[in-house]
């Protein structure tokens, strides 16, 4: 009898009860606060991380998830039954994490499959979702695999950045060079797209920011999943879904985004990752 | 048909047919007398706003198809037709520009490589130059240039079944082009209200005269007409470099004894500096020079021989412009790389500051709008042609770099787009939707949107008196103006803001962003923006340094 299991990593955004019902094992990432280590979502709670985020002297750091924890979680799966497992993890062009898995994985030839899903926050995160669904539906190893290729095109992620202080200080974003909006305050839009961060136009006030995001969304026609993300913005997250009012099929979420992302946003950044039904 | 009016008589031999050697001489006429009269178009703005430029513009379109001939051996008429239409359209600039390059265009076009012209061809090309002229206008307006362009080539279709003389044509054909002028005014209800007539029109006059002034054998270099009414004189020392024997600006007041003789008063003065106006009012004369300074007192000299003078007025050039070097950062913006297949965005802008801005946003090339001076077609295409793109976007920033921006697109053979941003705020609005990477057409699509999402304000001085949509100006009073609208006169530059912000409801917007222009100082600039912060405490005011010629502030509510 097969057994898949799916791993991912702690940039997927996933709620915790959905984490749960479909048994998705997911590896924390690392950040660093001022010299202080915590696993992402342990020990300091995202809403008080982007509260102190202003603040930090240094800026907060991240950091993978070592090869060996992905080992030792792979080897503990497959000597608890699993015959393979499907780890999907956040665009190698932006972290480490996908070669860190892959690096794991490498020990255990077939049974672990690692997937650079292009994406991060809820763009991986649907995609593992879309996965489990179908795991839980009795798709076997290779449908599941040739089902996640086509996930992809059907992802958007957008993110309106409040401020371009931390984008431009991570240096995850090559175009975001010297002076890009170095002498006007503007919100910046950003778009994930196959590992790759693009430029997707500015709103000078974040009134019309918020419109913009709101008209991305419309533009989408009928989606399958969507999730309003934000970094400490929770009212205008929710303002935002009320006034798109979705037609899901699944219940919209709306996630304040993980800190290994977020140190890198700022907070009060608002977005959205959807699949297009 | 029957004509009531007699074929006149001219005074030289007639003329049959012209080459295009005698073009060649006739384009450097009308350029040299269009030169010569050029403050007095400049003057025909109906804003009472410091940059009409429609003098300069026309000057240096002529100038530009001037350039294109001047060395050509070509005798064939057509031709050389054709040579002065690709110069023209090469070197248009502003509105006017470019319309007076459309009607060489069309009179090139008629007349295929004609060897000679004759008086038929002549009324032929006047009506192919008047139809091209109002094809390339989008919405064509009675009282302007397009009309005195029809009038003529109606006049040169009347006359040419009564005489073979070109003289005789050209002398009606001017005479059509001053009634029409004269007759502008009562087309365009804007030039009445303004009490002037159109400027263009006259400067298509000037050229047609200037023309019809060498082949009778007239001067050129002087201009009766420069004695501008006193009241209407302006001067604008907005220079942006000081050129040698420019030290000092001199203005003197004075009584002449006898009455002036201006082509002695004007070749006396031509010895002495550069840039001399002359106005009169009541008697008195205000004489306009700049000199070199061992000419500092030679104004003052020669007008005290030939008249009472009643007072003199003398400015460094070249310290005021070192101060307003010192006000205004000229730092060269820093453009953004583009790569192959990216959208590139070119901007027009009016000042260091504000080229500055549009390169922090991400455009590609700046083309210089400065000092009210329209860049030229060729200036605008050299900015991208070089860019490793083909996919060009050209905001303007200026209603009346719109054609010159359209004429780039249609001689490039790259994919240009010319988003028709009207102000430097709906320039900035338009670049908030760039999207490098995106498709073209709908982020043309999304920018023209964009213009409309933020108000303009313009803070500036009155050039002359004059009563515009009810508001009452005096000459160099502050003045504000919404959208392009005029809506108050104040007596300062802050009190001009804050009346511009209450009409335009700025209370109810989110952001108001100044830029200061080149004659307010960094820190003046600052505490105005407290002062106006502290009127509207709801809404973020920002400054930017603009460095913009003639505007104190260009203001952007959104």
């Amino acid at each position: 009898m097969m057994k898949i299991s799916l791993v991912t990593d702690s940039t997927c955004d996933l709620p915790d009860d959905l984490v749960k019902k479909h048994d998705i094992h997911v590896v924390p990432n690392l950040i660093i606060i001022q010299g202080q280590e915590y696993q992402d979502g342990k020990g300091i709670s995202r809403q008080e991380f982007y509260e102190r985020l202003p603040g930090m002297v240094s800026p907060p750091t991240t950091a993978t998830a070592s090869s060996g924890t992905y080992q030792q979680l792979y080897e503990d799966l497959l000597r608890l039954g699993s015959t393979k497992i499907i780890s999907i993890h956040a665009a190698s062009a932006l972290s480490g994490i996908f070669n860190a898995a892959q690096t794991a994985a490498q020990a255990f030839n077939q049974h672990v499959f690692v997937i650079d899903s292009g994406q991060i926050s809820l763009g991986l995160g649907f995609q593992v979702l879309e996965a489990a669904e179908a795991i839980e539906q009795g798709a076997n190893f290779e449908r599941v695999i040739e089902f996640l290729g086509k996930i992809p095109e059907r992802i958007r992620v957008m993110a309106m950045l409040d401020t371009l202080e931390y984008v431009r200080r991570s240096g995850r974003v090559s175009w975001m060079s010297a002076h890009l909006g170095n002498l006007m305050r503007i919100k910046l839009f950003l778009e994930v797209k196959a590992g790759e961060v693009l430029r997707s136009g500015e709103a000078r006030t974040r009134r019309k920011g918020i419109e913009r995001l709101k008209q991305h969304l419309a533009q989408l026609g009928p989606l399958q999943r969507l999730a309003i993300l934000h970094t400490n913005a929770l009212d205008e997250a929710q303002q935002i879904l009320a006034d798109i009012d979705p037609k899901l099929p699944s219940s919209p979420l709306v996630v304040n985004v993980t800190t290994v992302i977020g140190a890198h946003v700022g907070p009060n950044g608002l977005g959205f990752a959807a699949v297009i039904a | 048909m029957t004509d009531p009016m007699p074929a006149l008589i001219s005074e030289a031999n007639p003329i049959k047919s012209i080459n295009g050697r005698m073009l060649q001489k006739l384009i450097k006429a009308g350029l040299t007398w269009l030169r010569t009269n050029q403050q007095i178009v400049n003057t025909l703005n109906v804003f009472p706003v410091p940059d009409g430029d429609t003098g300069t513009n026309m000057v240096l379109t002529m100038q530009a198809a001037y350039d294109e001939i001047k060395d050509s051996k070509e005798t064939n008429f057509g031709k050389m037709a054709h040579l002065v239409a690709h110069g023209a359209l090469m070197g248009a600039r502003g509105n006017s520009g470019v319309i007076l390059s459309q009607l060489w265009r069309g009179f090139a076009r008629a007349l295929d490589d004609l060897p000679v012209l004759e008086n038929n061809d002549f009324a032929r090309a006047l009506a192919e130059a008047r139809d091209t002229a109002y094809k390339g206008v989008v919405r064509p307006v009675e009282g302007t240039i397009l009309t005195v362009a029809k009038d003529i080539a109606a006049e040169a279709e009347l006359i040419t079944p009564v005489t073979e003389d070109f003289i005789d044509m050209l002398e009606r054909v001017v005479q059509a082009a001053d009634r029409s002028v004269q007759n502008t005014p009562a087309l365009l209800p804007v030039l009445k209200e303004a009490g002037v007539v159109d400027s263009g029109g006259k400067g298509l006059y000037f050229i047609l005269d200037g023309m019809l002034r060498y082949i009778k054998g007239q001067a050129l270099d002087i201009s009766i007409g420069t004695v501008q009414p006193l009241s209407e004189m302006v001067f604008l020392n907005t220079l942006e470099t000081v050129e040698p024997g420019q030290d000092y600006e001199v203005i003197v007041d004075f009584r002449p004894h006898n009455s002036l003789d201006l082509p002695v008063f004007y070749g006396t003065l031509e010895q002495m500096g550069t840039s001399i106006q002359v106005g009169e009012g009541e008697g008195i004369y205000r004489l306009h020079i700049h000199v070199p300074t061992p000419n500092l007192y030679s104004p003052i000299d020669y007008t005290r021989s030939i008249g009472t003078v009643t007072k003199v007025a003398i400015e460094n050039l070249v310290d005021q412009m070192e101060n307003k070097n010192q006000a205004c950062d000229e730092t060269q913006p820093i453009v953004s790389p583009i790569e192959p297949g990216q959208i590139a965005v070119v901007a027009v802008c009016p000042g260091a500051g504000i080229a500055r801005v549009f390169a922090s946003l991400g455009v590609s090339a700046v083309v210089d709008g400065g000092q009210s001076m329209n860049p030229s077609t060729q200036m605008i295409t050299q900015a991208f042609e070089n860019l490793p793109t083909d996919k060009i976007i050209i905001l303007p920033n200026n209603k009346n770099i719109i054609l010159a921006a359209n004429a780039a697109r249609e001689v490039s053979v790259k994919d240009v787009a010319v988003v028709p941003s009207k102000s430097v705020p709906q320039g900035l609005a338009a670049m908030m939707c760039l999207i490098p990477d995106g498709d073209f057409e709908s982020v043309v699509k999304e920018m023209e949107h964009a213009l409309a999402e933020v108000q303009t304000g313009e803070i500036t001085f009155a050039t002359r008196k004059v009563e515009i949509d009810g508001v009452q100006v005096e000459e160099g009073q502050i003045i504000a103006l919404l959208n392009g609208k005029l809506i108050c006169s104040c007596p300062n530059v802050e009190e001009a803001l804050l009346s511009l912000l209450s009409k335009a409801h700025a209370e109810q917007y989110e952001l108001i962003t100044l830029f200061h222009g080149a004659d307010i100082l960094k820190t003046e600039a600052a505490s105005i923006a407290e002062n106006i912060q502290a009127h509207f405490q709801d809404q973020v005011v920002e400054v930017q340094e603009g460095c913009q010629p003639h505007y104190h502030f260009i203001v952007a509510i959104e």
